[in-house]
């Protein structure tokens, strides 16, 4: 009751200021009481950019002013006011109001600002009211609701806000109301069901709530009902199937739920329906194929699951069949279409469902000239006799499972502007005959699997902008005559096997912006016709055998933005490259570009890329380098650069990558390189570095990579490593370091590649080093002078590869926690002072694995009483105790295997777990005795060995690191 | 309506014209849908850019001279969520390390795709389901090390066809049956199995269904 009385105060208020204005309407209005006086207050109001009002003066008769209606036969009573499109601004002035006579009020289409005078409410007579399409704020006055009289309210397009006034519901004479394109919200008023003779009601595009109330029902002369692009909820109502003279139904872009209600399908005038984005599940229902009158028919952006249910067959005068994006499956129904030229589709989308099997009965259907059916998972060929479809302007059958070949008969399809068939299975050639689409725009073909060449016939398609050829097998020449697509902007070729030359007419497609040749086989230079291309912005072309000098016309390219021509043969000169200066990538890796790296690089300010690795460029490294603040990329490696590096190389803050391995560099490591917060990969090695390594390189706290190898570096290794957390890779090999290995590099717990080879650093092997878990590819610390005995907690390395000790100091017995380094497949202790009885465990590595040592036992010669004399008596006794625990062992093996045998008969019949473990441990125990022994070694394929080698990083060779693999591989041919 | 249905067609258009970028490099979109299936609270993967010709670049990604993606190194990296298909598209990948994370969901049977890999370390994690048989098929996989999850189901015997498996990790999953002992496994130490409350110990050929107890 409370809540009833509260909402229905404001409207008892409302009704009351409306009383008191017209109580007073008349004195307000008393000076101005004429007519033309109140016409001239609003003309005062508005801004008449056009004139149209220069001729209202009293001087005239009110009738003739333009704009103005005047009721026949009598003098001055004005009824329209008519001032639609006239670029009128300001506001609409209350004193409108004083137009008691006023039938029809038309301010649409200006650029009127401000509220909606409530004093319109007076105007008794009022039966058309427009003022949509202004810029009008504030709320529609609840005292429109008086206006009895009212036939048609239009006051969409504008910025009003706020609810929708329930007393809207009293104007009960009204047939439109437009409402659309404003800011309003609340929720629909279930006081418009009062509206008897309503048949526009246009709620559109505004951010209503709630659902549809069932009041509405009440509208029963609704012809045309849109509340679309709102945030409306709840189920579609069924009564909507009562309006039985509804010829548009725009639900669309909601969050409506449930199933679509059968009833729509009596809706037997309807000729627009339209439920698009919403949650809307359940199946199509068969009922809509009683429309007869509908043309459109969206359902797309749902949740619609099941068939596609739907016969253009019944539906005679449809036209446009949108069902993308839900989650039907099954077929194409064989009867979508009747056949002949009875059926009027002309759109059909279908894209992203489950459907599938062939398009066939798409042929039946030919009025089409839209068909989407991409991202689907339909099957089969094109068919040959798509050209039953004559009137096909779009065909989008991409992302599917076509197969078979683009028949010939697509050249019939004259009208055809896009044809998308990319990522299927498509094989075969392209069909000359598509030299015949005169107005085709788009051709993409990407990711099939057609072959053969691209037929010359293709550069007669001159309405051609974008052709997208990428990842098929094309082979031969790109056509020779490509030049006369002169509307082409992109053209992506890249991933095929084309060879031959770029054609010299390329240069002829003045609207190239984007063009990728990469990955193909094409050879020759580029042509100098290239420098043409004025609009060209993104250049690809890697991958190729492309060489020669560039023509120099290139310079005068000036969109260049990316410039990817890394693994060709060009050579000579970079600066035909860098006329540009909006350049973001210039990648150049691997060619024989020559010359020094010009300053102009330095002119794209926005670079972020800087590839240039892979030449012959010689020369310092320019420091104008240091003006591209924004370079994340700057790749220099494998140069003959000289010089020191150029301390403005520091600006370069967002610098991730430095690698300018492999030069003749020389100068220090520099300490600024610890300022570069970013840097994940730092790469100087191959260089003739001098100086020691600075500690300021702990700073760059997101390294994953530092190599620093091959480098004339001394002094010791900086305990600020260790800060390196997430360090992956670390090769400081082949430099001249001396002092200890920091024991602070346990800190580097993600390391998995650890090189200190070829140095002369010297103390023991830090017993901390064990703490690198997750080492893995290699631990390399040879030819260095490192003393002591090799670190037992070395065993922890559980997933380590490849260790490498060999040619240092280290003396002691090898430690038999190396026999829990399950994963080693590589080990290297030789030459070194070890002594004492190889493990056993480790006795199917090779012997160059441990020779150079006083070692002995398997693969070595057998412990001799000679050999190792001053340990013999403990060995011996070590061989002792061995032996009797061996065949103590191998004596409880037999017995216990025995028992297990015995005891799992037991089992089979009565289920036990707890001791079960116990017993499968002895029961392993019999079958692991090849645990230790030969077999363990038979792993590693010799293939993916020399694989590996081929890949690895390091200098060390095949022959350091003894590979027990292939050891085995020999022995077992042997 | 006619406009609606050419924004419709403006769409398509557009839809298919930004996709050729997308589709150029098949590892490198591998790698980017696994980067979009992983919440990332460290950023390891912020340098993952999609657009780049190839992912070789891209920080824990290691490329061969090819430039095929031969290593992914996200161990003990904080990311979460769960390994999609998608990584079965690496084919070239020899080293899958994504060990110490919060991964949770199935381990896909794409994987079994990954016929270069030789060492799969997905231990400690929170990955839950069933040892795809698939992985069977990994024939140059050295290192198997799955210990430390929520694994459950028995240890497909297929894998005794993995005669390169030099190294596997199975326990502290919740596993069941029984452990193979032929071809590799007659090598394992049971410790690679240990913590499993419901498997079984070897296998006794002919004597236990290797099922038992699941």
């Amino acid at each position: 009751m409370a809540i009833n009385q509260s909402s229905f105060t404001p409207r008892v208020l409302a009704d009351l200021s409306l009383l008191f204005c017209m109580l007073l309407a008349p004195v307000c209005l008393a000076t101005p009481a004429t007519t033309p006086a109140a016409l001239l207050q609003v003309k005062s109001g508005l801004t008449d950019p056009g004139g149209v009002l220069s001729g209202w003066s009293l001087e005239a008769d009110v009738c003739s002013w333009h704009g103005i209606t005047c009721l026949p036969g009598e003098v001055g009573i004005v009824t329209g006011l008519n001032l639609s499109g006239y670029g009128l601004s300001g506001m609409i002035p209350p004193a409108i109001s004083g137009l008691i006579s006023i039938e029809s009020i038309d301010l649409s289409s200006n650029s009127l600002t401000g509220p909606i005078p409530p004093e319109l409410g007076v105007l008794e007579n009022l039966r058309t009211l427009l003022l949509f399409s202004n810029s009008l704020t504030g709320t529609i006055p609840s005292e429109l609701g008086l206006l009895k009289n009212l036939k048609v309210l239009r006051l969409g397009d504008n910025r009003l806000h706020g609810e929708i006034p329930p007393h809207l519901g009293n104007c009960s004479e009204l047939e439109t109301l437009g409402l659309a394109y404003c800011q309003l919200n609340g929720t629909i008023p279930a006081e418009l069901g009062s509206l008897k003779q309503l048949q526009k009601l246009a709620l559109d595009n505004n951010t209503l709530t709630g659902g549809i109330p069932e009041q509405l029902a009440g509208c029963v002369s609704l012809r045309f009902l849109s509340v679309a692009d709102n945030m409306l909820q709840g189920n579609i109502p069924s009564f909507i199937g009562s309006f039985s003279d509804l010829q548009s139904l725009n639900l669309a872009n909601n969050q409506f739920s449930g199933e679509i209600p059968a009833e729509i399908g009596s809706l037997s005038s309807l000729t627009y329906l339209n439920l698009l984005g919403s949650s809307l599940t359940g199946a199509i229902p068969a009922e809509l194929n009683r429309l007869g009158q509908l043309q459109v028919l969206d359902l797309s952006m749902n949740n619609i699951s099941g068939k596609v249910s739907i016969s253009a067959a019944q539906l005679k005068n449809l036209k446009y069949l949108v069902l993308s994006g839900n989650l039907l499956d099954g077929a194409i129904p064989e009867d979508l279409c009747a056949g002949g030229s009875s059926s009027l589709l002309e759109n059909l989308f279908l894209a992203g469902n489950n459907l599938e099997g062939g398009i066939e009965a798409l042929l039946n259907c030919g009025a089409l000239q839209s068909i989407d059916v991409s991202n689907n998972s339909f099957t089969g060929v094109i068919p040959p006799d798509i050209d039953r479809l004559p009137g096909l302007v779009n065909l989008a059958l991409h992302n599917n499972s076509f197969t078979g070949a683009l028949p010939r008969q697509i050249g019939n399809l004259s009208n055809l502007e896009i044809l998308s068939l990319f990522h299927n299975g498509l094989t075969g050639g392209i069909p000359p005959e598509i030299g015949r689409l005169q107005k085709l725009k788009l051709l993409f073909l990407y990711e099939n699997q057609m072959s053969g060449t691209i037929p010359d016939e293709l550069t007669n398609c001159t309405s051609l902008e974008e052709v997208d050829f990428f990842g098929n097998h094309f082979h031969g020449p790109i056509p020779e005559r490509i030049g006369n697509l002169r509307n082409l902007a992109v053209l992506q070729l890249r991933q095929n096997d084309l060879s031959g030359p770029i054609p010299v007419s390329l240069g002829e497609c003045r609207s190239l912006q984007a063009l990728a040749l990469a990955d193909n086989r094409l050879t020759g230079a580029l042509p100098d016709t290239f420098g043409q291309l004025a609009e060209l912005s993104v250049v690809t072309l890697y991958n190729n055998s492309l060489e020669g000098p560039l023509p120099e016309s290139l310079f005068q390219l000036k969109n260049l933005t990316v410039i990817n021509f890394s693994h060709n043969r060009f050579a000579g000169s970079l600066v035909p490259l860098l006329g540009s200066s909006s350049l973001a990538v210039l990648a150049l890796t691997d060619n024989s570009f020559s010359g020094v790296i010009p300053a102009a690089v330095a002119r794209s300010r926005n670079m972020v890329r800087l590839q240039l690795g892979g030449n012959r460029l010689t020369g310092v490294i320019p420091a104008e380098l240091g003006n591209l603040t924004r370079l994340s990329m700057l790749d220099l490696s494998l140069n003959n650069l000289s010089g020191d590096i150029p301390a403005e190389l520091s600006n370069c803050v967002e610098l991730t990558h430095l690698k300018l391995d492999g030069n003749s560099l020389t100068g220090t490591v520099p300490a600024w390189l610890g300022s570069l917060r970013s840097l994940g990969e730092l790469d100087l090695s191959w260089n003739a570095l001098t100086g020691g390594i600075p500690p300021e390189l702990g700073n760059c706290l997101g390294l994953l990579k530092l190599s620093l190898s091959d480098n004339h570096l001394n002094g010791s290794i900086p305990p600020e490593i260790g800060r390196l957390t997430s360090l992956n890779v670390l090769n400081l090999n082949k430099n001249s370091l001396t002092g200890a290995i920091p024991p602070a590099l346990q800190q580097c717990d993600k390391l998995y590649e650890l090189r200190l080879s070829e140095n002369s650093l010297e103390g023991p092997i830090p017993p901390e080093l064990g703490q690198l878990s997750e080492l893995q590819v290699i631990l390399d610390l040879s030819r260095n002078r490192l003393s002591g005995e090799i670190p037992a907690s070395l065993g922890s390395l559980v997933k380590l590869e490849r260790l490498n000790l060999s040619s240092n100091r280290l003396d002691g017995q090898i430690p038999s926690s190396l026999l829990q380094l399950t994963s080693l497949h590589r080990l290297n202790l030789s030459d070194n002072l070890l002594s004492g009885a190889v493990p056993a465990g480790l006795s199917s590595f090779p012997a160059a694995s441990f020779v150079g040592n006083e070692l002995c036992g398997a693969p070595l010669p057998p412990c001799g009483p000679r050999s190792p004399a001053r340990r013999l008596s403990g060995t011996e006794v070590v061989v002792i105790v061995a032996g009797i625990a061996l065949v103590s062992a191998v004596v409880c093996v037999a017995l216990l295997y025995t028992m297990l045998r015995v005891w799992s008969n037991w089992r089979a019949v009565s289920v036990s777990n707890s001791d079960g473990e116990e017993s499968a441990h002895g029961g392993h125990g019999g079958g692991g005795g090849k645990w230790g022994d030969g077999k363990y070694w038979k792993v590693g394929s010799a293939v993916s060995w020399s694989a590996e080698q081929r890949h690895s990083s390091g200098s060390e060779t095949a022959s350091v690191l003894h590979d027990k693999s292939t050891e085995a591989a020999g022995a077992g041919k042997s | 309506m006619a406009a609606r249905v050419l924004a419709a067609l403006l769409a398509l258009a557009l839809a298919v014209s930004t996709a050729p970028a997308r589709a150029s490099n098949d590892e490198g979109d591998a790698l980017y849908a696994l980067r979009q299936r992983l919440s990332d609270p460290n950023g390891v993967l912020q340098s993952w850019d999609p657009t780049l010709v190839n992912p070789c670049t891209w920080f824990h990604v290691t490329c061969d001279q090819a430039s095929r993606v031969v290593r992914l190194d996200l161990g003990n990296s904080n990311v979460s969520g769960s390994i999609g298909p998608e990584l079965g598209r690496l084919v070239n990948l020899r080293y899958l390390e994504l060990y110490r994370n919060n991964l949770d969901g199935e381990i896909p049977k794409e994987l079994g795709n990954l016929k270069n890999l030789i060492s799969l370390d997905l231990y400690a994690n929170k990955l839950t389901g069933g040892i795809p048989k698939s992985l069977s098929k990994l024939d140059s996989l050295r290192f198997m090390r799955l210990n430390n999850n929520k694994l459950t189901g028995s240890i497909p015997r297929e894998f005794a066809k993995l005669s390169n498996l030099k190294v596997i990790d199975l326990s502290n999953n919740d596993l069941c049956g029984t452990i193979p002992v032929d071809g590799p496994f007659s090598t394992f130490p049971l410790r690679s199995f240990e913590n499993n409350s419901r498997l079984n110990g070897p296998e006794l050929q002919g004597l236990v269904p290797y099922d038992f107890g699941c």
